[in-house]
């Protein structure tokens, strides 16, 4: 963009400021205002509605004729035990889907980088993330019908290796539910998520690889000492992320998979604040919940960041 | 540090800015409305236009599924766009309709025409709806003429006398004919008990156990299964709690039982009798007689357990398992379809599960005030609800799905084939009955000004619709129809406050989320009860009921007694 001389450009941004600078990279500039409104539109502006949270919200009514009540939203919602037991299983959920959806597509990553016959790699790559295309309807569906008592897949298998006698009633079970749906969510999501940590191994350069092979380490050294580290700063980037995201998992997966058998342990934030406030006509409740989910993403998210900024020098910001 | 700062800083000032431009569209918003209102009055002064039949759409958003619609493509559909110009662009709901009621209610965004079952207050309350008191008056004559006297039935509440909807889910002057719900068992099992009387829950008990002692599994070696339940989401009320309900002789209306004497709501969890019949549900469970998925299946396992004629007895309406039904019928094992059966838990209590409710007015079809032009749009209400329009929704096309014999409505022998055998196909081609829900009709058992019957539930037509087992088992059990086997509403008074599920409570109330909460105490704790070991049966239910005061039942009754009573002085003043 700039065909001063280094030394010269320099000068001139610390003598003519930010303003300078921001007209020689116009260009560049103009490429983000797109992207600069679209975040304003949609992370933005909606924030405006958090005022429902503090009002009793009435549709149809304008702005200024709306009841305003204060925290009487948010003091019904930590008075509701629904709430409280709601928030527990979207903590525990999303943090065994985390431990499992970063572990086992990291190590099938690290393992299917190590075939050796392409034909074989791109086709098991391939097989592997296509679940993730099949909406959660399908698979609960699926999963719902290999682990049902009456001729289920599992059951069966189960039966004929003489491991149990009767049938497990898994979807009956409140105490598997979490299993149910984590080992759900990492074969659906597996193999996608492992596309993002190939590309980044595809990255390390084959000179490493070389050199310590002339060292003479094994593959599972090389594994180890070079792809590991190779990749470490795209898995914390990523983990930094999705802890951000820990509280708002989405209820497909619970909705659907869950019955009132197990109510006590499917029941998630979003599904809570669908049944209790949308679902009701309570907007200004539902507000408030979402408001508090924010709130808890926010500090989730700064909590990992210095976390990480701390301990291993890598950050999002 | 310094940067957060900044950040917060810049966030505050954005959200401020936001404020503004959302401030200003929302008085746009207003403008709007008052606009659409304006060119409303403009068209109604307009007498002009009343027999204009020139092309118009009307969006129509409808709570529930109609998965056989063809965009009034079909014949009856055809018929009725050539009478009054309008094409119906519907959409129906997909998933929870409440939810998506409660979207279009905060969208502001409304379909032309919309019926919105129990939600209708989330519309009401966001100012949605049209009232429809002037327009009926002026350009509806077969309306008014259809509800008479019970006109003041269709009005919204005592503060809030406006007209909203056409009441279309229920017909004018209905008398029962049909009984599609209580307790059914396959007709093989029936036969093979030597059809014995079956009054109890201790009767229908027995032939089930009989049944399966003998017959353990099907041809193929799978597993015959006792009864199954639908517990999927909403069906759970049709299919595991309401029985309770009805076989202890309180029917009809929803989650409560409403005192007759004194119109006070309770909760009919907390009424007598009910334990007994989840204790005998438990036992069912137990004996290996209630098939262990009951509680985790969905609806459409259910609907293929049924589907494949190994499911002894149901405990269901025949609207809901109809679906697997039709798989047995069309596949011929009409022995494995099922037959109605009025089954109380003991002979103390009596079926009233067709006591009159008067006419039920409160769901039906509305005009919303985004309506582009609401006089045809209650002109084609109106038009749905002539005797012409309800002839050709319930009976199809004269000449084509019925004939005039000797001033006889009689429908062939081949469509009636293909009515009971290809009833799907047959549907979709016809469009017969798919405008039951949008119109306002009478019910059934009225005859029109040729002397017929306005729909085809009338004793001769239903017997037609059976299948040869039907008549088989009917004729052993001394009746023609399976009504014949229930206590008739000659019987019972008429219910002063109609049905209790259609009284609608304003969306804030605090009656509404308690009675959220209270459904979900009940969903979970009635599965628990019911595979619970026997010996803990009274344990859980003592904890369920004081999980239930705990949460505040008592409350609800008495914040819904007070609609109920608003409701009686609504209806009888």
């Amino acid at each position: 963009m700039s065909d001063l001389p280094l030394q010269n450009s320099q000068r001139s941004i610390a003598r003519r400021g930010f303003w300078q600078r921001m007209l020689q990279q116009r260009y560049l500039y103009f490429m983000a205002i797109p992207f600069a409104i679209w975040v304003f539109l949609f992370s933005y502006l909606p924030l405006w509605g958090w005022t429902m949270a503090f009002q009793k919200f009435r549709v149809g009514q304008s702005f200024f004729d709306q009841k305003w009540v204060g925290f009487d939203n948010f003091r019904m919602l930590f008075q509701d035990d629904q709430f409280i037991n709601a928030m527990r299983n979207t903590l525990a959920m999303s943090l065994m889907g985390l431990i499992a959806g970063f572990t086992v597509p990291i190590i099938f990553a690290v393992l299917l980088n190590e075939v050796r016959i392409s034909f074989l790699k791109r086709f098991v790559q391939t097989v592997s993330y296509l679940p993730h295309f099949v909406s959660w309807v399908v698979v609960a569906g699926i999963i719902t019908k290999m682990l049902s008592t009456d001729n289920g897949v599992v059951n069966q298998l189960l039966m004929n290796l003489h491991l149990i006698n009767e049938p497990i009633a898994f979807m009956a079970k409140e105490n598997l539910f979490w299993y149910v749906v984590t080992s759900a969510d990492v074969w659906k999501e597996t193999g996608w998520n492992a596309i993002i940590y190939l590309a980044a191994i595809s990255g390390i350069g084959p000179e490493l690889y070389e050199a310590a092979r002339v060292d003479g380490a094994s593959r599972l050294k090389q594994m180890w000492h070079i792809t590991l580290p190779g990749i470490r700063s795209t898995i914390i980037i990523l983990l930094i992320m999705s802890i951000g995201h820990l509280i708002s998992i989405g209820f497909e997966k619970q909705f659907l998979l869950g019955n009132n058998l197990v109510k006590d342990k499917s029941e998630v934030l979003d599904l809570y604040a669908l049944k209790y406030g949308l679902g009701m006509g309570r907007y200004s409740f539902g507000t408030a919940i979402n408001i508090f989910n924010s709130v808890v993403s926010l500090i989730l998210l700064f909590v990992a960041n210095g976390i990480f900024k701390r301990v291993t020098k890598e950050s999002i910001m | 540090m310094s940067s957060m700062k900044r950040m917060t800083g810049l966030g505050v000032t954005l959200t401020l800015a936001v404020g503004l431009l959302a401030g200003c569209g929302g008085s746009n918003d207003d403008d709007k409305g008052a606009q659409t209102t304006e060119t409303g009055d403009t068209s109604s002064a307009d007498q002009t236009k009343t027999d204009d039949k020139s092309p118009i759409t009307f969006s129509f958003f409808a709570e529930d599924a109609n998965p056989n619609w063809q965009g009034m493509k079909d014949q009856v559909g055809q018929a009725i766009t050539e009478a009054t110009g309008v094409t119906l662009n519907a959409e129906f709901a997909v998933g929870d309709p409440s939810q998506k009621v409660a979207l279009i209610a905060t969208s502001g965004d409304y379909p032309d025409l919309i019926s919105a079952k129990g939600d209708l207050s989330k519309l009401v309350d966001a100012g949605a709806m049209l009232d429809l008191t002037d327009l009926i008056d002026k350009y509806a004559p077969n309306i008014k003429k259809l509800f008479g006297d019970q006109m003041k039935r269709l009005r919204y509440s005592n503060d809030d006398q406006s007209i909203y909807v056409i009441p279309t889910y229920s017909g004018m002057d209905n008398k029962s004919f049909v009984a599609g719900g209580g307790f059914e068992l396959q007709h093989r099992a029936v036969k093979e008990a030597g059809y014995p009387s079956i009054k109890t829950l201790q009767d229908y008990e027995n032939v089930i156990k009989a049944y399966l002692e003998k017959h353990p599994t099907d041809e193929a070696g799978n597993k015959n299964i006792g009864v199954t339940l639908n517990a999927d989401d909403w069906k759970m009320y049709i299919s595991v709690t309401n029985p309770a309900a009805e076989t202890t002789g309180k029917s009809g209306d929803g989650e409560y039982y409403i005192d007759p004497a004194t119109n006070e709501a309770h909760y009919h969890f907390r009424t007598e009798g009910e334990k007994e019949y989840f204790q005998w549900l438990n036992h069912m469970y137990n004996t290996g007689l209630l098939d262990k998925e009951t509680f985790t299946q969905k609806s459409d396992q259910y609907l293929a357990k049924i589907a494949s004629g190994r499911v002894i007895g149901l405990i269901d309406a025949d609207w809901d398992y109809s679906d697997g039904e039709k798989s047995l019928k069309s596949a011929g094992k009409y022995d494995q379809t099922y037959g109605h059966y009025s089954v109380m838990v003991s002979d103390k209590y009596k079926d009233n599960r067709f006591q009159s409710t008067g006419f039920t007015a409160g769901w039906g079809v509305g005009i919303t005030k985004d309506c582009k032009d609401p006089i045809r749009a209650i002109q084609f209400l109106d038009y749905l609800a002539s005797e012409q329009a309800q002839v050709l929704n319930n009976w199809g096309i004269e000449g084509k799905q019925y004939n005039m014999q000797d001033g006889k409505r009689v429908v062939p022998a081949d469509v009636q084939q293909r009515i009971v055998n290809d009833n799907t196909a047959f549907s979709k081609e016809t469009g017969i009955g798919f405008y039951t829900n949008i119109g306002a009709h009478y019910g059934d058992g009225v005859k029109d000004s040729t002397g017929n019957y306005y729909t085809k539930n009338f004793p001769e037509q239903i017997i037609d619709s059976y299948t040869d087992e039907d008549k088989e088992t009917l004729k052993a059990y001394n009746a023609t129809t399976w009504m014949d086997l229930f206590p008739n509403e000659d019987q019972f008074p008429i219910k002063a406050w109609g049905a209790a599920w259609n009284i609608a409570v304003p969306s804030d109330d605090e009656v509404n989320i308690l009675a959220n909460k209270m459904k979900d105490i009940t969903w979970k704790w009635i599965p628990q009860a019911v595979m619970a070991k026997p010996e803990e049966f009274d344990a859980i239910w003592d904890k369920y009921q004081k999980t239930l005061v705990d949460a505040g039942v008592e409350k609800m009754e008495k914040g819904f007694t007070r609609y109920v009573q608003d409701r009686v002085k609504l209806w009888n003043e």
